[in-house]
């Protein structure tokens, strides 16, 4: 009996344990280090205690702050943005017209892509000499920064978001679609004869009925914009300048180009701060009753 | 429902033609510059119609092919990645499928919180910590630390199927005789059989499309093919032909995949959170 009543917790024990060794090493090993001084280009080993000065170098050194907000304004706005178009699209499938089928499975091709293969086509997309979007912009006149929309401190991040937006809107279009399906048809048909229009009953039945899984699809995605690296990488190493830097580009460049350690370690902590309140704030007031 | 009008019938399908365009045209136009001669990446206006060449393909993937090893890479992480996932996702999945037990919702949650963490927050650790310990470049660093991933994922989406196995088929067994674990391996594993597959190619497409692990912890000899595009961006400028021809080759697995995955896609995107 006691064996039954522990069953369970063997059955999890190796996940959660591999999974354990595999994140507390990491959060122990920046913890530690991010008291010390460290630079892995000039010695193996840190070498000597520093206090809280990796902390204060963060600021001063790097522009966590502005990477800070590059980063909310992009999981941000391309939540927002790829909910919403998602939304639009899975309303057009939704008409069940003929060949939406084939459409929706045409239609999820660029989430399958690597995050950098979506970059690579972009940044061909966008060459300032020789791509195809300055070229069919000027073309209708349409104002296109000299440096190319990668290369414009004003631009940068805006075209990083939409390349995201373009990979991710599918996603967003095909769950919702898919939740729209499970709504019955009975209650919706039940509205028309009452006499809601088509916009009243997609603002108060289908919306509210869409819900849970839009909350889940947001607090997903938001977290996988706020994390970017792989688009940042290769559309715009984070420039020109530092315009379009994110957390985690600023993590890899003082970590994996200037081999800061001391100083990546104390940066860690600040992220892993800042992910932990923005999870838990959001399930506090999306998930007050838990659905999952 | 009511039926569209011709009218909106008209204005539906030109939307979706653009939807169309710009969600497809992109990876179209990418394919079609992997078979255009290097020198022409850059022609406008372009030329939609010209002779398919195939020589970035050969010079990438046959002679001298230098990356041909790391299609074979690609295929080593990916599919090492899947399978050491599999055992411990299943037995994770299995006890929160079938079982009561107090705390089960923090456990489910805390593994997705793995999954919307920050990779970049583990990987700088895990690259100096496999210098140290010698694994430095080799591919179990890389199947290892790909389980921060491949496993909470594959938890969620093992769950979602098992809880369709009805326990009945269990119970049936365990009446006859059979124990636990006879059970598990007569009745659970080929009933969810279908699930563990679907789970097996999504774990595999995420590891093979991963980038950042591949990117800090290979060497040059055990890099993926994803990573390995990034080589021709050179500081003397981009090679665009042979960019192309890689990542049109590092693109196709998952696309066929998904293809294959047909009415599973919203479920495995979703790790198992929506049915669809």
């Amino acid at each position: 009996m006691r064996f039954r009543k522990r069953l369970p917790y063997l059955l999890l024990a190796p996940s959660i344990l591999i999974l354990l060794a595999l994140i507390l090493y990491p959060l122990g090993f920046a913890l530690r280090n991010s008291f010390w001084f460290w630079n892995l280009q000039t010695s193996p080993a840190p070498l000597y205690h520093s206090g809280l000065d990796n902390y204060r170098m963060v600021f001063q050194v790097t522009p966590f702050a502005e990477a800070l907000k590059n980063t909310l304004l992009l999981a941000g706005l391309g939540t927002f943005a790829q909910f919403w178009f998602g939304m639009g699209i899975a309303l057009l499938l939704y008409t069940h017209l003929r060949g939406m089928g084939l459409f929706r499975a045409l239609l999820i091709m660029p989430t399958t892509l690597a995050p950098v293969v979506a970059g690579f086509l972009f940044r061909y997309l966008l060459e300032p000499k020789g791509g195809l979007l300055p070229w069919l912009l000027e073309g209708v006149g349409f104002p296109v920064p000299p440096q190319g929309f990668l290369g414009n401190a004003g631009t940068a991040l805006f075209s990083i978001g939409v390349v995201d937006t373009w990979q991710w809107t599918p996603f967003f279009a095909i769950v919702l679609y898919a939740g729209l399906l499970s709504i019955s048809e009975e209650v919706l048909e039940a509205a028309l004869v009452d006499g809601a229009s088509r916009w009243r009953l997609f603002w108060s039945i289908s919306l509210p009925l869409l819900r849970p899984i839009a909350a889940f699809l947001v607090m997903i995605r938001f977290m996988q914009l706020f994390n970017s690296f792989d688009l940042v990488y290769v559309l715009t190493s984070g420039g020109p300048g530092t315009s379009s830097r994110t957390l985690s580009f600023n993590l890899y460049r003082e970590g994996l180009v200037s081999y800061n350690i001391g100083l990546t370690a104390a940066m860690t902590w600040l992220v892993v701060i800042i992910v932990s309140v923005i999870i838990n704030l959001y399930l506090f007031f999306i998930y007050r009753k838990r659905e999952w | 429902m009511r039926a569209p009008t011709t009218r909106q019938k008209i204005i539906i399908y030109a939307l979706m033609a653009l939807v169309m365009i710009f969600f497809v045209g992109p990876i179209l136009w990418f394919i079609l510059l992997a078979f255009r001669h290097p020198s022409d990446a850059y022609n406008l206006p372009p030329e939609i119609i010209f002779q398919p060449d195939l020589g970035n393909f050969i010079t990438t993937f046959v002679e001298p092919g230098n990356n041909a090893i790391q299609l074979v890479n690609s295929l080593i992480v990916s599919t090492g990645a899947t399978l050491l996932s599999l055992p411990f996702a299943l037995a994770a999945a299995y006890a929160l499928s079938r079982f009561a037990m107090r705390g089960k919702e923090f456990i489910m949650n805390w593994y997705i919180s793995l999954l919307i963490a920050p990779p970049i927050v583990f990987v700088i650790p895990y690259f100096i910590l496999m210098s140290w310990i010698g694994w430095a470049g080799s591919y179990q660093a890389m199947i290892l630390t790909l389980q921060t991933l491949a496993i909470p994922f594959s938890v969620w989406l093992l769950k979602s199927f098992m809880d369709e196995v009805p326990i009945d088929l269990e119970e049936a067994a365990w009446v006859d005789g059979a124990n636990r674990f006879a059970a598990f391996f007569r009745i659970i594993i080929p009933l969810a059989l279908p699930g563990i597959i679907v789970t097996s190619m999504f774990t595999f497409v995420f590891s093979w499309n991963n980038v950042l692990f591949p990117l800090v912890l290979s060497k040059q000899s055990t890099t993926t093919l994803p990573v390995g595009t990034i080589s021709f961006f050179a500081s003397t400028g981009i090679y665009w032909g042979y960019l192309a021809s890689t990542a049109v080759v590092a693109m196709l697995p998952p696309m066929i995949i998904f293809l294959l995955l047909g009415r599973y896609v919203v479920r495995g995107l979703t790790f198992g959170a929506v049915k669809g």
